[in-house]
């Protein structure tokens, strides 16, 4: 079958869009489908693209003019920030050694990223062997995912047209309809395996930003909140600086949010109006909102396999995800994944096989990756984050100590010592705060 | 600080699809006989960062896929079965054109 191609892949994100650029640079035919008006369309992060994977997929990618680039700025200031309503305490980490190309963290705005990573797959497909047989199509919704008789996945059908392929990678999102309905994952996947995120893009000069920043065009910064930011609601907060603007936004628990009553975005607003806040975001326009489902990271939330029979789950419809505290990774995960799935696809190729014995090299390889070995490593970390109390005991303590540390007044200093065990006897326990401090020190 | 706006008025910063055809396909479809009846949270009605289900003035639950944001949430959130969800065929449908995302 002359028509047939080696590779469909179903998205056309970071996940999709970085198995494509590998499938390209090999000369392999495929068919990536994206069901936005372009690629990016639907898509939504807070977001940083942690890492360094995208230096191999767009060799030398900061050399380009940064005004054609498709990412915002590079972290190169980190911060994480307790918070209670008043007060906010800050762990803050700047260096020269983030300056270092590859960068190890991108602010990107996805609308635009994904759009521009797609352009360079494309030119990647003109240099290809191929370049008249592989294609990257928008606007076109899979409907469904085709087998054969023996049950191997062989397609995928958007609505009267069928598309034939040795391979397909679902690079769907963290909604994976098609996953479930390949039988990977649940037909119903509970409130309490995801989050909701909530943000607002807020125009501002680029030059007010570097001021009030103190940033230089083109680094950035990442800022992570936990406690007051969602209310009491599990999840956390984040500011990022884009080139001419912040993305500024929550991650709520879901199930938490559905039993605490509470509106996402009135969470988003009065987080907005917390002192910390709106002296950062003083003057800004706010030019969108969005909102979008995100894993929880939880390993428990994964489809039962990610590969099947000619098939492949790739990125966030895998639910590769973690939030340990450290960063929200996910776009990297994204990226690998697809890189790894790619890889599979052509040493299925070579082989001459895509059965499901041959498709588990792609688990077999997301094992020996960081990704899975983070995400493994790491679930104790992501458990104690989402504990109830880093939504406000320990949040509350952190910043009940600074503020008593940080006061100079006209009475008696007492030493540390005392304001913190102050501070903890008001918040929290001496257990409580043994209990998580041994839970961080064995997880972190 | 920006300027306050109503959830209204940050709906109004979205790009959508189709946006000026008034004939839409919708993509999620909500059984709200099981909201109105036997749900005991109806917590679609909060939780939807895009205020798509509504509550009328006789308290009942309807829903309007207009401002929707394909964000996935309600997806999860309604544990009674209530909600079919797909994503909104390019065509027909509504669903969001992200400027930033």
């Amino acid at each position: 079958m002359d028509d047939k191609f080696d590779c469909i892949i179903v998205g056309g994100g970071i996940a999709g869009l970085s198995a494509a650029m590998e499938l390209a640079k090999n000369d392999m035919k495929f068919l990536l489908i994206e069901r936005g008006e372009f690629a990016g369309a639907k898509n939504v992060s807070g977001g940083v693209l942690w890492g360094t994977d995208l230096a191999r997929l767009v060799p030398e990618y900061w050399t380009e003019d940064p005004d054609e680039a498709g990412w915002e700025r590079f972290v190169n200031h980190r911060r994480l920030t307790f918070m209670d309503d008043q007060s906010a305490f800050s762990f803050d980490f700047k260096s020269d050694h983030f300056d270092a190309q590859p960068y190890k963290g991108l602010v990107v705005l996805r609308s635009k990223f994904d759009r521009w990573l797609a352009d360079k797959v494309q030119e990647a497909i003109d240099q290809s062997e191929v370049a008249m047989e592989s294609f990257l199509a928008t606007n076109i919704l899979v409907d469904k995912v085709l087998k054969d008789e023996n049950g191997k996945v062989n397609g995928i059908k958007a609505g009267e047209e069928e598309f034939f392929a040795d391979s397909v990678i679902i690079a769907e999102g963290v909604n994976n309809l098609l996953t479930r309905q390949v039988g990977l994952q649940d037909e119903y996947v509970p409130a309490d395996h995801v989050m909701t995120g909530v943000k607002e893009v807020i125009r501002m000069d680029r030059e007010t930003i570097d001021e009030r920043f103190q940033l230089d065009g083109l680094s950035g910064m990442s800022n992570e909140f936990l406690g007051y930011a969602t209310d009491g609601v599990e999840g956390g907060g984040f500011l990022y600086t884009n080139r001419a603007s912040l993305s500024v936004g929550l991650v709520l628990g879901l199930k938490d949010l559905r039993e605490k009553v509470k509106k996402p975005y009135d969470i988003l607003n009065k987080f907005k109006e917390h002192p910390a806040i709106a002296d950062m975001i003083r003057g800004g326009e706010v030019v969108e909102y969005s909102a979008h489902v995100v894993s929880s990271g939880d390993m428990r939330v994964m489809p039962e396999e990610i590969y099947a029979d000619g098939v492949m789950i790739a990125g966030e419809a895998a639910n590769l995800l973690m939030n340990a505290g450290k960063a929200i990774q996910g776009m990297d995960y994204a990226m690998r994944s697809g890189i790894l799935a790619a890889e599979t696809v052509m040493e299925a190729k070579e082989a001459g096989d895509f059965s499901k014995q041959q498709m588990k090299t792609y688990r077999d390889k997301l094992e020996e990756s960081y990704v899975l070995k983070d995400m493994r490593g790491f679930q104790g970390a992501v458990q104690t984050l989402h504990q109830p109390e880093m939504v406000d005991e320990i949040p509350d303590l952190v910043c009940d100590f600074g503020r008593k540390f940080f006061t100079v007044d006209d009475s008696p200093t007492p030493k540390a010592r005392k304001m913190f065990s102050e501070a903890v006897s008001k918040n929290s326990s001496w257990w409580n705060l043994m209990r998580l401090s041994l839970k961080a020190a064995k997880n972190l | 600080m920006p300027e306050k706006k109503s959830l209204q008025e940050k709906l109004g910063t979205i790009n959508y699809r189709n946006q000026a055809k008034s004939d839409i396909k919708a993509h999620i479809s909500v059984d709200t006989d099981i909201c109105n009846s036997t749900c005991p949270h109806q917590c679609t009605t909060y939780v939807c960062p895009a205020d798509c289900y509504k509550i009328d003035e006789n308290g009942k639950v309807y829903f309007q896929v207009e401002d929707c944001i394909e964000c996935g949430t309600c997806l999860y959130a309604c544990d009674q079965g209530a909600v079919s969800w797909e994503f909104p065929d390019p065509e027909e449908g509504r669903g969001v054109n992200w400027n930033y995302g």
